[in-house]
């Protein structure tokens, strides 16, 4: 009985392969030449759209996508894989900020061997700066984090309160704010570093000097420099006194937070309305967006927190198609049209766009928001993204972040000075710098 | 024939031995190789004997860490066995339907996975979504906040104790159950009270069974991991090093530093296992003497 089942199995297979060569040969030169799969890494909101676009308009090769979780928690598993040897995707989402202390462990493929380049200047130059070690291509930009104020408008116009402009200005209006409600705050200090970092760099601090082709053993450390400092003792100001909450930026608290009125402003980068969204249910419309408060009256500096990249892993089989699949899930596009990856990617995503031509799109600029009660703010953050320098970064970011989180939660509850955090902080990420076998210059 | 039935006896080892070899033996001695090599993100892997051991125990971040769970397990491990031998106590005496639906209850919460109960205990501290906040308000505490450096520690102590009392409340009530019921007669024959043979009689019975929950609160203690681990999302308070194994596993997948990860996780088994050893000991000498 088995055996009969088998036999007619058999016949069948064969009649249809009969069947295939004589209908014509299509049919079996597309189930030969079976698309390539690239197993990608990456926690953009909306991806689930963006690689199905993708995968609609490639026929040589499909994204297998996964959400590994966001920043720590993809970064852990990447580690583990790059360390075990195994187990990596082909194309892995990293923030810049993270991007040397990948590159230290050299797990990337240099993407400049297979198309990968800056011809034209299709990414912002600042990007593409962080993205390359010398002539290597280590990654290609896809979204930025230009900063600028997200404020309640509503709030700020009902109690005639000025929307600050300068720093000086903004602790006046937290002042202000406490006066009128005193459980209310103008912000909540939120110790990110990377939040922090992003403001030093509005302040013209560059604290990290790293460049791994020129020397892999040399890093320069000055994060306790005048510029740096008087940022965090801006905040430590505003903290001591209240002016300002102490909560996480990340607590579901701090989310509610924002839609009760309990903090009326939010310094923050191009990705974070994606982020405020996901939290307003009461104040949709409400908010408003203003270029980042300025040290000196008349500014126009800014900085930059977060933003990433792909970047494709040495364990790929696929260098060259992998590097397709980095440059082109979010391509370069002339037209914004409905339903492209840009279009999800700028409209529901809320992704700032690192390639220039759909930065420098009349569309972009044009766009409106209902958070923002319909408002065009893309020119605020395209001016922002515009005016950022360079900047670099240490091969050991994560522990650097640590530690000046760990250092000011200790100043926020006043076990140690403010002004102490930044030297303490310099003095451990040497100590740790040097015995990591680097050639430190303070 | 000796020779044959001792093969016989390996042979149905077999499969105990290849388990214990491949997930617990081997991967105890690759970490134990990785802890004696040195890998900085400059030079390369090279053999440095018991250099990271030696760092370990001058670390501030771990010995911080260290204290903290020291800390911890000195306020939490008596009130959390303090309530569970009381709970076994009294479902010991009204054995009736209700201590059989409290025993249920009080184990009910070790059944909840640890990572469930943390992430509930983060709503349940949160201001804007959890009743304590308020309750705590309510009782004078002004901006009182569970996840502040200072009030975070005791917040996991709660979730903790919430999780295991029930657990070690079976425990000790098992070991009650084994008592034999002749002795409280005769107790009651010569007019003991109820409170007086759960202290007198019942307490010194279960001396071992109190000794041996004891002893896994002390080890669970000093391996704490999730609660800080999975609420570190919504408090700055968890650092670096917060607890030994946060900052084994911070070493190892966030700074990329395996061999001192490795060594660390050894330094605290060694202090787990002198910790265990000294309460051991002290409890055996108290026992000779009485």
């Amino acid at each position: 009985m088995i055996k009969s089942k088998k036999r007619i199995a058999g016949f069948s297979a064969l009649a249809l392969g009969i069947i295939l060569s004589t209908t014509g040969l299509s049919a079996v030169t597309q189930a030969s030449a079976a698309p390539v799969k690239i197993k990608v890494w990456a926690w953009y909101p909306n991806m689930k759209e963006v690689v199905e676009i993708f995968n609609a308009t490639h026929s040589d090769v499909q994204v297998e996508w996964t959400n590994a979780g966001a920043g720590g928690d993809e970064y852990t598993k990447l580690k583990t894989c790059i360390k075990a040897k195994k187990g990596c995707p082909d194309v892995a989402m990293i923030e810049f900020q993270t991007l040397p202390t990948f590159a230290i462990l050299d797990p990337f493929v240099d993407m400049g061997k297979y198309g990968a380049t800056n011809k034209d200047g299709r990414y912002a130059a600042w990007a593409w700066a962080q993205s390359t070690s010398g002539t290597k291509v280590n990654a290609i930009p896809v979204d930025g984090g230009p900063m600028a104020m997200l404020y309640r408008k509503d709030l700020f116009t009902k109690n005639n309160i000025k929307v600050p402009t300068t720093w000086a200005e903004y602790k006046d209006a937290a002042a202000a704010i406490k006066k009128v409600n005193p459980d209310q705050f103008i912000a909540t200090y939120g110790n990110d570093s990377g939040w922090a970092t992003g403001l030093m760099w509005q302040n013209g601090c560059t604290p990290y000097k790293y460049n791994m082709t020129k020397s892999k053993a040399n890093v320069g450390i000055k994060i306790n420099q005048a510029k740096c400092k008087s940022v965090i003792n801006y905040w430590g100001d505003m903290v001591t006194n209240k002016l300002v909450d102490d909560k996480s930026f990340w607590a579901t608290d701090t989310g509610k937070g924002y839609d009760t009125g309990k903090y009326w402003t939010w310094v923050a980068a191009g990705w974070t309305p994606g982020y405020l969204a996901g939290q307003l249910k009461d104040t949709i419309g409400d908010w408003a967006v203003a270029p980042t408060p300025q040290w000196k009256a008349g500014g126009d500096v800014h900085g930059n927190w977060g933003g990433s990249s792909f970047t494709v892993m040495k364990q790929t089989k696929q260098p060259a198609l992998a590097t397709k699949v980095a440059m082109e899930l979010y391509p370069t596009q002339n037209k914004i049209t409905k339903g492209s990856a840009w279009d999800i990617g700028l409209n529901s995503a809320f992704l700032y766009p690192l390639v220039t031509k759909v930065e420098s799109n009349p569309e972009f600029a044009g766009y409106t928001y209902k958070i923002f009660g319909d408002a065009k703010v893309n020119p605020i953050y395209i001016n922002a993204s515009n005016k950022l320098g360079a900047f670099e970064w240490t091969p050991f970011q994560d522990f650097v972040y640590a530690t000046m989180t760990d250092e000011t939660t200790l100043a926020i509850s006043g076990k140690t000075q403010w002004s102490a955090v930044l030297d303490t902080v310099q003095a451990k990420v040497v100590a740790y710098a040097k015995k990591q076998g680097f050639k430190v210059t303070e | 024939m000796k020779l044959r039935q001792s093969l016989t006896g390996w042979l149905f080892m077999i499969p105990f031995l290849i388990v214990v070899f491949a997930f617990l033996i081997a991967p105890l001695g690759y970490a134990l190789y990785l802890s004696t090599q040195a890998d900085t993100l400059v030079g390369g892997q090279e053999f440095v004997g018991f250099e990271n051991y030696i760092f370990s125990l001058t670390d501030p971040i771990f010995l911080e860490g260290v204290k903290r769970v020291f800390i911890f397990g000195l306020i939490q491990i008596p009130i959390m066995l303090f309530l569970s031998t009381v709970g076994a106590l009294v479902i010991d005496v009204i054995n009736t339907r209700l201590s059989r639906t409290f025993r249920l209850i009080a184990f009910m919460p070790y059944a909840v996975p640890g990572v469930v109960a943390a992430l509930m205990w983060g709503f349940l501290y949160s201001e804007s979504f959890g009743p304590f906040v308020g309750i705590a308000e309510s009782l004078g505490a002004k901006d009182f906040n569970f996840f502040s450096l200072k009030v975070f520690i005791y917040s996991i102590s709660n979730i903790v104790t919430w999780a295991w009392t029930g657990y070690n409340m079976i425990i000790i009530y098992s070991a009650l159950q084994g008592l034999s019921r002749e002795v409280y007669e005769a107790a009651i024959v010569d007019g003991a009270t109820q409170v007086q043979i759960a202290i007198r009689v019942k307490l010194p019975a279960i001396k071992n069974a109190i000794l041996l929950t004891t002893i896994f609160a002390i080890i669970g203690t000093m391996q704490i991991f999730t609660e800080p681990r999975i609420l570190a999302r919504y408090t700055n308070a968890v650092s670096n090093g917060y607890t030994p194994n946060i900052y084994s596993f911070n070493l190892a997948f966030a700074q990329s530093q395996f061999n001192y990860a490795a060594a660390v996780s050894f330094t605290l088994a060694l202090v787990v296992f002198v910790v265990t050893s000294i309460v051991l000991a002290a409890t055996r000498r108290k026992g000779r003497v009485e």
